[in-house]
Protein backbone atom coordinates (compact mmCIF):
# COMPACT_ATOMS: atom_id res chain seq x y z
CA UNK A 1 0.00 0.00 0.00
CA UNK A 2 2.80 2.63 0.88
CA UNK A 3 4.43 1.49 -2.33
CA UNK A 4 1.40 2.29 -4.22
CA UNK A 5 1.43 5.41 -2.67
CA UNK A 6 4.34 6.45 -3.03
CA UNK A 7 4.56 5.67 -6.69
CA UNK A 8 1.49 7.62 -7.00
CA UNK A 9 2.78 10.32 -5.28
CA UNK A 10 6.15 10.30 -7.62
CA UNK A 11 3.91 10.25 -10.81
CA UNK A 12 2.01 13.22 -10.01
CA UNK A 13 5.10 15.09 -8.61
CA UNK A 14 6.10 14.45 -12.46
CA UNK A 15 3.14 15.03 -13.88
CA UNK A 16 3.33 18.47 -13.22
CA UNK A 17 6.31 18.88 -14.58
CA UNK A 18 5.58 17.74 -17.89
CA UNK A 19 2.27 19.46 -17.86
CA UNK A 20 3.96 22.77 -18.07
CA UNK A 21 6.46 21.39 -20.80
CA UNK A 22 3.47 20.19 -22.54
CA UNK A 23 1.29 22.96 -22.73
CA UNK A 24 3.51 25.38 -24.61
CA UNK A 25 4.14 23.14 -27.56
CA UNK A 26 0.23 22.46 -27.53
CA UNK A 27 -0.53 26.27 -27.18
CA UNK A 28 1.56 26.43 -30.41
CA UNK A 29 0.36 24.07 -32.06
CA UNK A 30 -3.31 25.10 -31.52
CA UNK A 31 -3.12 28.48 -32.55
CA UNK A 32 0.26 28.45 -35.83
CA UNK A 33 -0.53 24.43 -36.31
CA UNK A 34 3.02 24.01 -35.72
CA UNK A 35 4.32 20.64 -34.60
CA UNK A 36 7.34 22.07 -32.99
CA UNK A 37 9.81 19.35 -32.67
CA UNK A 38 12.23 21.74 -31.14
CA UNK A 39 9.99 22.57 -28.14
CA UNK A 40 11.99 20.28 -25.94
CA UNK A 41 15.50 21.57 -26.94
CA UNK A 42 14.00 25.10 -26.37
CA UNK A 43 13.04 23.79 -22.51
CA UNK A 44 16.81 22.75 -22.18
CA UNK A 45 17.82 26.12 -23.20
CA UNK A 46 15.23 27.71 -20.60
CA UNK A 47 17.09 25.07 -18.05
CA UNK A 48 20.81 26.58 -19.14
CA UNK A 49 19.48 30.17 -18.19
CA UNK A 50 18.32 29.07 -15.17
CA UNK A 51 21.63 27.10 -14.26
CA UNK A 52 24.08 29.86 -15.04
CA UNK A 53 22.28 32.26 -13.17
CA UNK A 54 22.53 29.44 -10.63
CA UNK A 55 25.80 29.25 -10.78
CA UNK A 56 27.47 32.28 -11.21
CA UNK A 57 25.26 34.22 -8.90
CA UNK A 58 23.46 31.66 -6.70
CA UNK A 59 20.14 33.03 -7.89
CA UNK A 60 17.29 30.44 -7.06
CA UNK A 61 16.10 28.39 -9.76
CA UNK A 62 12.73 29.80 -8.90
CA UNK A 63 13.44 32.99 -9.02
CA UNK A 64 15.39 32.29 -12.42
CA UNK A 65 12.19 31.59 -14.00
CA UNK A 66 10.61 34.17 -14.73
CA UNK A 67 13.63 35.76 -16.61
CA UNK A 68 14.12 31.98 -18.76
CA UNK A 69 10.70 32.58 -19.65
CA UNK A 70 11.51 36.16 -21.41
CA UNK A 71 14.56 35.17 -22.24
CA UNK A 72 12.88 31.98 -24.21
CA UNK A 73 10.10 34.37 -25.31
CA UNK A 74 11.86 36.74 -27.01
CA UNK A 75 13.86 33.95 -28.86
CA UNK A 76 10.66 32.66 -29.88
CA UNK A 77 9.59 36.37 -31.11
CA UNK A 78 12.89 36.05 -33.08
CA UNK A 79 12.46 32.35 -34.82
CA UNK A 80 8.99 33.37 -35.45
CA UNK A 81 9.94 35.88 -37.26
CA UNK A 82 13.25 35.00 -39.21
CA UNK A 83 11.75 31.18 -39.62
CA UNK A 84 7.84 31.02 -39.29
CA UNK A 85 6.05 33.82 -40.42
CA UNK A 86 7.52 33.64 -44.44
CA UNK A 87 6.12 29.83 -44.26
CA UNK A 88 2.50 30.90 -43.04
CA UNK A 89 1.39 31.88 -46.27
CA UNK A 90 2.81 28.73 -47.77
CA UNK A 91 0.47 25.88 -49.07
CA UNK A 92 2.85 23.28 -47.42
CA UNK A 93 3.20 25.10 -44.30
CA UNK A 94 2.30 22.14 -42.13
CA UNK A 95 5.09 20.00 -44.06
CA UNK A 96 7.44 22.56 -43.65
CA UNK A 97 7.04 22.95 -40.01
CA UNK A 98 7.99 19.61 -39.35
CA UNK A 99 11.26 20.10 -41.20
CA UNK A 100 11.78 23.53 -40.03
CA UNK A 101 11.36 22.96 -35.93
CA UNK A 102 13.28 19.85 -36.29
CA UNK A 103 16.12 21.70 -38.00
CA UNK A 104 15.68 24.18 -35.70
CA UNK A 105 16.13 21.40 -32.79
CA UNK A 106 19.72 20.70 -34.07
CA UNK A 107 20.56 24.39 -34.37
CA UNK A 108 19.52 24.71 -30.46
CA UNK A 109 21.10 21.63 -29.55
CA UNK A 110 24.04 22.57 -31.68
CA UNK A 111 24.57 26.06 -30.30
CA UNK A 112 24.42 24.90 -26.94
CA UNK A 113 27.13 21.81 -26.74
CA UNK A 114 29.31 24.55 -28.58
CA UNK A 115 28.33 26.89 -25.49
CA UNK A 116 28.38 24.46 -22.91
CA UNK A 117 30.10 21.34 -23.89
CA UNK A 118 27.88 17.91 -23.46
CA UNK A 119 28.37 17.74 -19.66
CA UNK A 120 25.48 17.06 -17.62
CA UNK A 121 24.60 19.76 -15.55
CA UNK A 122 21.82 20.28 -12.60
CA UNK A 123 20.84 23.19 -10.58
CA UNK A 124 20.85 22.25 -6.74
CA UNK A 125 19.10 24.07 -4.38
CA UNK A 126 18.76 23.07 -0.97
CA UNK A 127 15.39 21.94 -1.96
CA UNK A 128 16.26 19.73 -4.63
CA UNK A 129 17.37 17.30 -2.82
CA UNK A 130 15.32 17.69 0.25
CA UNK A 131 12.18 15.61 0.90
CA UNK A 132 9.02 15.55 3.52
CA UNK A 133 8.49 12.48 4.98
CA UNK A 134 4.79 11.17 6.14
CA UNK A 135 5.21 7.48 7.61
CA UNK A 136 7.62 5.90 5.14
CA UNK A 137 6.28 7.78 2.15
CA UNK A 138 8.71 10.72 1.17
CA UNK A 139 7.71 13.08 -0.78
CA UNK A 140 10.60 14.68 -3.04
CA UNK A 141 10.97 18.76 -2.01
CA UNK A 142 12.38 19.84 -5.61
CA UNK A 143 9.49 17.86 -7.55
CA UNK A 144 7.25 19.33 -5.17
CA UNK A 145 8.02 22.56 -5.51
CA UNK A 146 8.03 22.31 -9.38
CA UNK A 147 4.52 20.60 -9.88
CA UNK A 148 2.91 23.44 -7.80
CA UNK A 149 5.04 25.95 -9.10
CA UNK A 150 3.97 24.18 -12.85
CA UNK A 151 0.11 24.15 -11.47
CA UNK A 152 0.26 27.56 -11.13
CA UNK A 153 1.65 28.55 -14.11
CA UNK A 154 -0.58 26.83 -16.10
CA UNK A 155 -3.64 28.10 -13.78
CA UNK A 156 -2.96 31.28 -14.69
CA UNK A 157 -2.47 30.64 -18.54
CA UNK A 158 -5.43 28.90 -18.37
CA UNK A 159 -7.41 31.82 -16.98
CA UNK A 160 -5.71 34.52 -19.27
CA UNK A 161 -7.13 32.39 -21.85
CA UNK A 162 -10.50 32.24 -20.28
CA UNK A 163 -11.09 35.63 -18.96
CA UNK A 164 -9.07 38.32 -21.10
CA UNK A 165 -9.87 40.07 -24.23
CA UNK A 166 -6.87 38.98 -25.86
CA UNK A 167 -6.56 35.58 -24.21
CA UNK A 168 -9.98 34.79 -25.80
CA UNK A 169 -8.77 36.05 -29.33
CA UNK A 170 -6.07 33.15 -29.25
CA UNK A 171 -8.83 30.59 -28.71
CA UNK A 172 -10.78 32.15 -31.01
CA UNK A 173 -8.14 31.98 -33.34
CA UNK A 174 -7.28 28.24 -32.62
CA UNK A 175 -10.82 27.47 -33.10
CA UNK A 176 -11.66 28.62 -36.78
CA UNK A 177 -8.82 31.44 -37.87
CA UNK A 178 -10.98 33.01 -40.81
CA UNK A 179 -13.71 33.55 -38.07
CA UNK A 180 -11.68 35.35 -35.79
CA UNK A 181 -10.25 37.42 -38.55
CA UNK A 182 -13.48 38.73 -39.95
CA UNK A 183 -14.16 39.72 -36.36
CA UNK A 184 -11.29 42.07 -36.07
CA UNK A 185 -8.22 39.65 -34.54
CA UNK A 186 -5.42 40.84 -35.68
CA UNK A 187 -4.28 36.89 -36.45
CA UNK A 188 -0.87 37.95 -37.29
CA UNK A 189 -0.02 39.52 -33.59
CA UNK A 190 -2.33 36.25 -32.21
CA UNK A 191 0.13 34.02 -33.78
CA UNK A 192 3.17 35.88 -33.05
CA UNK A 193 2.10 36.23 -29.04
CA UNK A 194 1.33 33.00 -28.76
CA UNK A 195 4.70 31.46 -30.26
CA UNK A 196 5.87 33.91 -27.98
CA UNK A 197 4.02 32.32 -24.76
CA UNK A 198 4.79 29.25 -26.23
CA UNK A 199 8.17 29.49 -26.08
CA UNK A 200 8.38 31.84 -22.76
CA UNK A 201 6.51 28.41 -21.11
CA UNK A 202 8.85 26.19 -22.33
CA UNK A 203 11.76 28.65 -21.03
CA UNK A 204 9.94 28.28 -17.66
CA UNK A 205 9.49 24.43 -17.68
CA UNK A 206 13.27 24.61 -18.67
CA UNK A 207 13.45 26.20 -15.10
CA UNK A 208 11.94 23.66 -13.56
CA UNK A 209 13.37 20.71 -15.26
CA UNK A 210 17.29 22.16 -14.26
CA UNK A 211 16.68 20.77 -10.60
CA UNK A 212 14.51 18.22 -11.14
CA UNK A 213 16.50 16.29 -13.77
CA UNK A 214 20.16 16.62 -14.89
CA UNK A 215 20.39 18.11 -18.65
CA UNK A 216 22.86 18.11 -21.29
CA UNK A 217 22.53 19.63 -25.19
CA UNK A 218 21.18 16.34 -26.69
CA UNK A 219 18.62 15.52 -23.68
CA UNK A 220 15.90 16.66 -25.86
CA UNK A 221 15.83 13.70 -27.80
CA UNK A 222 14.01 12.28 -24.70
CA UNK A 223 11.79 14.71 -24.51
CA UNK A 224 10.26 14.75 -27.99
CA UNK A 225 8.41 11.45 -28.35
CA UNK A 226 7.39 12.23 -24.33
CA UNK A 227 5.56 15.35 -24.83
CA UNK A 228 4.29 14.48 -28.41
CA UNK A 229 2.51 11.59 -26.47
CA UNK A 230 1.41 14.63 -23.77
CA UNK A 231 0.20 16.27 -26.29
CA UNK A 232 -1.78 13.79 -28.64
CA UNK A 233 -3.01 11.93 -25.87
CA UNK A 234 -4.90 15.24 -24.91
CA UNK A 235 -5.95 16.20 -28.11
CA UNK A 236 -3.85 18.39 -30.14
CA UNK A 237 -4.05 21.88 -29.17
CA UNK A 238 -6.45 21.58 -25.43
CA UNK A 239 -4.28 22.39 -23.22
CA UNK A 240 -6.19 21.47 -20.55
CA UNK A 241 -6.46 17.63 -22.04
CA UNK A 242 -1.97 18.44 -22.12
CA UNK A 243 -2.85 18.47 -18.58
CA UNK A 244 -4.80 15.47 -17.82
CA UNK A 245 -2.87 13.54 -20.17
CA UNK A 246 0.80 14.83 -18.47
CA UNK A 247 -0.83 13.37 -14.80
CA UNK A 248 -2.47 9.87 -16.39
CA UNK A 249 0.76 9.14 -18.28
CA UNK A 250 3.33 10.04 -15.65
CA UNK A 251 1.44 8.22 -12.60
CA UNK A 252 1.27 5.04 -15.22
CA UNK A 253 5.23 5.39 -16.10
CA UNK A 254 5.77 5.72 -12.55
CA UNK A 255 4.06 2.54 -11.58
CA UNK A 256 5.56 1.01 -14.83
CA UNK A 257 8.93 1.63 -13.58
CA UNK A 258 8.20 0.19 -9.90
CA UNK A 259 6.47 -3.00 -11.64
CA UNK A 260 8.90 -3.57 -14.59
CA UNK A 261 11.83 -1.74 -13.64
CA UNK A 262 12.49 1.93 -14.83
CA UNK A 263 14.11 1.22 -18.68
CA UNK A 264 10.56 0.26 -19.16
CA UNK A 265 8.55 3.91 -17.70
CA UNK A 266 9.78 5.52 -20.11
CA UNK A 267 8.40 3.24 -22.75
CA UNK A 268 5.59 3.81 -21.14
CA UNK A 269 4.74 7.18 -23.44
CA UNK A 270 6.12 5.82 -26.79
CA UNK A 271 3.50 2.87 -26.02
CA UNK A 272 0.88 5.18 -25.19
CA UNK A 273 1.25 7.65 -27.93
CA UNK A 274 1.17 4.53 -30.51
CA UNK A 275 -1.87 3.27 -29.21
CA UNK A 276 -3.28 6.73 -28.97
CA UNK A 277 -2.70 7.01 -32.50
CA UNK A 278 -4.33 3.22 -33.62
CA UNK A 279 -7.42 4.15 -31.19
CA UNK A 280 -8.89 7.65 -30.70
CA UNK A 281 -6.37 9.81 -33.23
CA UNK A 282 -8.29 12.62 -32.10
CA UNK A 283 -6.94 12.32 -28.19
CA UNK A 284 -9.22 13.34 -25.19
CA UNK A 285 -10.18 16.67 -26.33
CA UNK A 286 -9.11 17.17 -30.04
CA UNK A 287 -11.45 17.19 -33.27
CA UNK A 288 -11.67 13.90 -34.85
CA UNK A 289 -8.76 14.51 -37.45
CA UNK A 290 -9.72 15.83 -40.68
CA UNK A 291 -8.89 13.89 -43.62
CA UNK A 292 -8.19 16.61 -45.88
CA UNK B 1 -25.11 60.36 -55.26
CA UNK B 2 -22.43 59.31 -52.88
CA UNK B 3 -22.81 55.36 -52.80
CA UNK B 4 -22.90 53.73 -50.09
CA UNK B 5 -20.94 50.42 -51.53
CA UNK B 6 -19.83 50.64 -55.11
CA UNK B 7 -18.00 47.52 -56.52
CA UNK B 8 -16.24 48.66 -59.62
CA UNK B 9 -14.94 46.15 -62.08
CA UNK B 10 -13.47 44.13 -59.62
CA UNK B 11 -11.09 41.15 -60.52
CA UNK B 12 -10.08 39.13 -57.94
CA UNK B 13 -9.43 35.24 -57.24
CA UNK B 14 -7.86 32.88 -54.67
CA UNK B 15 -3.82 32.90 -54.32
CA UNK B 16 -1.75 32.73 -57.68
CA UNK B 17 -4.73 31.19 -58.73
CA UNK B 18 -7.11 32.01 -62.18
CA UNK B 19 -9.59 35.20 -61.62
CA UNK B 20 -12.56 34.09 -60.39
CA UNK B 21 -14.36 37.65 -60.39
CA UNK B 22 -13.63 39.23 -63.91
CA UNK B 23 -14.75 42.68 -63.79
CA UNK B 24 -18.11 42.54 -61.48
CA UNK B 25 -19.72 45.63 -60.64
CA UNK B 26 -22.02 46.39 -57.94
CA UNK B 27 -24.09 49.49 -56.16
CA UNK B 28 -26.19 48.60 -53.49
CA UNK B 29 -29.51 50.11 -52.08
CA UNK B 30 -29.19 51.37 -48.59
CA UNK B 31 -31.58 49.56 -46.45
CA UNK B 32 -32.41 47.05 -48.68
CA UNK B 33 -31.71 43.12 -49.29
CA UNK B 34 -29.90 42.53 -51.91
CA UNK B 35 -30.06 39.01 -53.74
CA UNK B 36 -26.58 37.85 -55.69
CA UNK B 37 -27.69 34.70 -57.48
CA UNK B 38 -25.66 33.13 -60.37
CA UNK B 39 -24.87 29.84 -61.53
CA UNK B 40 -22.26 27.06 -59.15
CA UNK B 41 -18.77 29.31 -59.96
CA UNK B 42 -20.02 32.28 -61.02
CA UNK B 43 -18.34 34.28 -58.16
CA UNK B 44 -20.97 35.30 -56.14
CA UNK B 45 -19.14 33.81 -52.84
CA UNK B 46 -15.86 35.43 -54.22
CA UNK B 47 -17.48 38.65 -54.74
CA UNK B 48 -17.88 38.43 -50.67
CA UNK B 49 -15.15 38.00 -49.35
CA UNK B 50 -13.12 40.10 -52.24
CA UNK B 51 -15.27 42.79 -50.46
CA UNK B 52 -14.70 42.09 -46.39
CA UNK B 53 -10.78 41.60 -47.23
CA UNK B 54 -9.96 38.31 -47.38
CA UNK B 55 -9.34 38.33 -51.17
CA UNK B 56 -6.96 40.98 -52.45
CA UNK B 57 -8.47 42.99 -55.13
CA UNK B 58 -6.44 42.51 -58.43
CA UNK B 59 -8.10 45.33 -60.48
CA UNK B 60 -11.34 47.23 -60.00
CA UNK B 61 -12.32 48.94 -56.87
CA UNK B 62 -14.39 48.54 -53.48
CA UNK B 63 -15.55 52.25 -52.67
CA UNK B 64 -17.59 52.40 -49.08
CA UNK B 65 -19.05 56.10 -48.63
CA UNK B 66 -16.67 56.62 -51.12
CA UNK B 67 -13.42 55.17 -49.57
CA UNK B 68 -11.93 52.84 -51.59
CA UNK B 69 -10.81 49.87 -49.32
CA UNK B 70 -8.22 48.55 -51.49
CA UNK B 71 -5.60 46.96 -49.66
CA UNK B 72 -7.28 46.98 -45.98
CA UNK B 73 -7.40 43.97 -43.88
CA UNK B 74 -10.32 41.78 -42.68
CA UNK B 75 -10.57 43.58 -39.07
CA UNK B 76 -9.89 47.19 -40.80
CA UNK B 77 -12.53 46.89 -43.20
CA UNK B 78 -14.79 45.63 -40.15
CA UNK B 79 -14.31 48.37 -38.00
CA UNK B 80 -15.88 50.31 -41.39
CA UNK B 81 -18.59 48.29 -40.49
CA UNK B 82 -18.88 45.73 -42.95
CA UNK B 83 -19.71 42.39 -41.57
CA UNK B 84 -19.39 39.17 -43.15
CA UNK B 85 -20.66 35.85 -41.89
CA UNK B 86 -19.36 32.85 -44.34
CA UNK B 87 -20.90 29.71 -45.60
CA UNK B 88 -19.62 27.93 -42.43
CA UNK B 89 -21.33 30.40 -40.27
CA UNK B 90 -17.58 31.30 -38.41
CA UNK B 91 -18.88 30.44 -35.15
CA UNK B 92 -16.25 29.01 -32.39
CA UNK B 93 -17.61 25.76 -31.59
CA UNK B 94 -15.80 25.52 -28.21
CA UNK B 95 -16.43 28.78 -26.75
CA UNK B 96 -19.89 29.44 -25.30
CA UNK B 97 -22.68 31.29 -26.94
CA UNK B 98 -21.80 34.35 -24.85
CA UNK B 99 -18.14 33.98 -25.55
CA UNK B 100 -19.31 34.09 -28.65
CA UNK B 101 -21.23 37.42 -28.83
CA UNK B 102 -18.73 38.96 -26.85
CA UNK B 103 -15.98 38.06 -29.80
CA UNK B 104 -18.79 39.56 -32.27
CA UNK B 105 -16.98 43.03 -30.41
CA UNK B 106 -13.88 42.10 -30.06
CA UNK B 107 -13.36 45.83 -32.16
CA UNK B 108 -15.19 46.96 -29.66
CA UNK B 109 -12.96 49.19 -27.11
CA UNK B 110 -16.13 49.70 -24.94
CA UNK B 111 -15.74 46.94 -23.13
CA UNK B 112 -18.85 47.68 -20.86
CA UNK B 113 -20.89 49.01 -23.48
CA UNK B 114 -19.67 45.91 -25.31
CA UNK B 115 -21.44 43.58 -22.25
CA UNK B 116 -25.15 46.31 -22.28
CA UNK B 117 -25.04 45.54 -26.32
CA UNK B 118 -24.62 41.47 -25.78
CA UNK B 119 -27.49 41.86 -23.17
CA UNK B 120 -29.53 43.54 -25.68
CA UNK B 121 -29.13 40.51 -28.11
CA UNK B 122 -30.04 38.24 -25.72
CA UNK B 123 -33.41 39.88 -25.16
CA UNK B 124 -34.05 39.98 -28.92
CA UNK B 125 -33.08 36.77 -29.04
CA UNK B 126 -34.17 34.74 -26.24
CA UNK B 127 -32.58 30.95 -27.66
CA UNK B 128 -29.24 32.66 -27.34
CA UNK B 129 -29.67 33.87 -23.91
CA UNK B 130 -31.31 30.40 -22.53
CA UNK B 131 -27.74 28.55 -24.40
CA UNK B 132 -25.61 31.54 -22.88
CA UNK B 133 -23.55 28.87 -21.11
CA UNK B 134 -23.70 25.90 -23.81
CA UNK B 135 -20.65 25.24 -25.96
CA UNK B 136 -21.76 27.05 -29.74
CA UNK B 137 -20.93 23.77 -31.72
CA UNK B 138 -23.39 21.61 -29.40
CA UNK B 139 -26.36 23.78 -30.63
CA UNK B 140 -28.14 22.92 -34.18
CA UNK B 141 -27.83 24.52 -37.09
CA UNK B 142 -30.26 26.88 -37.03
CA UNK B 143 -29.33 28.07 -33.89
CA UNK B 144 -25.76 28.26 -34.94
CA UNK B 145 -27.35 30.29 -37.74
CA UNK B 146 -29.20 32.25 -35.66
CA UNK B 147 -25.94 33.04 -32.95
CA UNK B 148 -24.00 34.15 -36.35
CA UNK B 149 -26.50 36.32 -37.69
CA UNK B 150 -27.22 38.14 -34.28
CA UNK B 151 -23.35 38.51 -33.69
CA UNK B 152 -22.93 40.97 -36.24
CA UNK B 153 -25.65 43.02 -34.73
CA UNK B 154 -23.22 43.96 -31.83
CA UNK B 155 -20.74 45.89 -33.83
CA UNK B 156 -23.94 48.49 -35.57
CA UNK B 157 -23.16 47.34 -39.17
CA UNK B 158 -23.60 49.46 -41.75
CA UNK B 159 -23.77 46.34 -44.10
CA UNK B 160 -24.20 42.69 -43.48
CA UNK B 161 -23.18 40.15 -46.45
CA UNK B 162 -24.54 36.52 -45.76
CA UNK B 163 -23.23 33.36 -47.70
CA UNK B 164 -25.69 31.19 -47.94
CA UNK B 165 -27.30 31.29 -44.70
CA UNK B 166 -29.76 28.52 -45.96
CA UNK B 167 -26.56 26.41 -46.18
CA UNK B 168 -28.05 22.50 -44.57
CA UNK B 169 -30.42 23.98 -42.65
CA UNK B 170 -34.47 22.88 -42.99
CA UNK B 171 -37.18 24.96 -45.02
CA UNK B 172 -38.81 26.05 -42.23
CA UNK B 173 -35.71 27.12 -40.26
CA UNK B 174 -34.59 28.49 -43.46
CA UNK B 175 -37.65 31.31 -43.71
CA UNK B 176 -36.87 32.12 -39.91
CA UNK B 177 -33.25 33.02 -41.16
CA UNK B 178 -34.48 35.48 -43.57
CA UNK B 179 -37.44 36.83 -41.39
CA UNK B 180 -33.76 37.80 -39.11
CA UNK B 181 -32.21 38.71 -42.22
CA UNK B 182 -35.23 41.14 -43.72
CA UNK B 183 -35.42 42.78 -39.80
CA UNK B 184 -32.05 43.12 -39.74
CA UNK B 185 -33.17 45.31 -43.04
CA UNK B 186 -36.39 47.22 -41.34
CA UNK B 187 -33.88 48.75 -38.91
CA UNK B 188 -31.70 50.19 -41.70
CA UNK B 189 -29.06 47.64 -42.63
CA UNK B 190 -27.70 46.91 -45.71
CA UNK B 191 -27.99 43.20 -46.50
CA UNK B 192 -25.86 41.18 -49.26
CA UNK B 193 -27.10 38.04 -49.52
CA UNK B 194 -25.60 34.80 -51.52
CA UNK B 195 -28.15 32.03 -52.27
CA UNK B 196 -27.98 29.28 -54.00
CA UNK B 197 -31.44 28.33 -53.84
CA UNK B 198 -32.21 31.60 -56.00
CA UNK B 199 -36.02 31.70 -55.72
CA UNK B 200 -36.25 31.20 -51.87
CA UNK B 201 -33.35 34.48 -51.91
CA UNK B 202 -35.19 36.36 -54.37
CA UNK B 203 -38.61 36.11 -52.52
CA UNK B 204 -37.44 37.37 -49.83
CA UNK B 205 -34.98 39.89 -51.39
CA UNK B 206 -35.62 43.28 -52.49
CA UNK B 207 -33.03 43.64 -55.43
CA UNK B 208 -31.62 40.99 -57.88
CA UNK B 209 -27.95 40.88 -58.73
CA UNK B 210 -27.01 38.27 -61.17
CA UNK B 211 -23.71 37.16 -61.83
CA UNK B 212 -22.25 34.73 -64.23
CA UNK B 213 -18.41 34.24 -65.29
CA UNK B 214 -17.24 36.88 -62.80
CA UNK B 215 -19.37 39.35 -64.28
CA UNK B 216 -22.82 41.34 -63.15
CA UNK B 217 -25.13 40.52 -65.85
CA UNK B 218 -27.57 42.77 -64.37
CA UNK B 219 -29.13 44.09 -61.61
CA UNK B 220 -32.90 44.72 -61.07
CA UNK B 221 -35.86 44.89 -58.58
CA UNK B 222 -36.59 41.27 -57.17
CA UNK B 223 -39.90 40.61 -58.48
CA UNK B 224 -38.34 41.78 -62.09
CA UNK B 225 -35.20 39.28 -61.96
CA UNK B 226 -37.57 36.35 -60.47
CA UNK B 227 -40.14 37.17 -63.64
CA UNK B 228 -37.78 37.14 -66.34
CA UNK B 229 -37.97 34.45 -68.66
CA UNK B 230 -33.72 34.16 -69.24
CA UNK B 231 -33.37 33.87 -64.80
CA UNK B 232 -35.92 31.33 -65.58
CA UNK B 233 -34.88 29.63 -67.09
CA UNK B 234 -31.18 29.78 -66.28
CA UNK B 235 -31.58 29.44 -62.51
CA UNK B 236 -34.89 28.83 -61.25
CA UNK B 237 -35.69 25.62 -62.97
CA UNK B 238 -38.10 26.71 -65.70
CA UNK B 239 -38.34 25.77 -68.74
CA UNK B 240 -35.09 23.85 -70.25
CA UNK B 241 -32.61 26.12 -72.30
CA UNK B 242 -32.47 24.78 -75.95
Amino acid sequence: MEQIIQTLILGIALGGVFALMGSGLSLVFGVMRIVNLAHPSLIIAGAYVTYWGFRLWGIDPLVMLPVAAVVLAGIGVLLYKLVFEREARSAKYSEMTVLLTFATAMIVEGALGFMFTNTQRVTSPGYATDAIFIGNVFIPMGQLYAGIVSLVIIGALAAFLKYSRFGNAIRATTQNRDAAELLGVNVNLVGIMSFAIGIGLAGAAGALVSFVFSFFPAKHWEWVAVLMSLVVLGGMGSILGTVLASFLLSIIAAFVGVWFGSTWSTMTFFLALFLILLVRPQGLFGEKPELA
Amino acid sequence: MGELLEVTNLTAGYGDGPSILDGAHLSVEPGKVHCIIGPNGAGKSTLLKAICGMLKIRQGDVKFNGQSLKGLRPDQILRKGICFVPQERALFPKMTVRENLRMGGYSLDDRSGLERSIDEIEERFPILKERRDQHAGTMSGGQQQTLSMARTLIIKPAIVMLDEPSLGLAPKIVQEMFDIMKMMASEGITILLVEQNALMGLKNSDWGVVLDLGRTLFKGPAPEVLADPRIQELYLGGKKAA
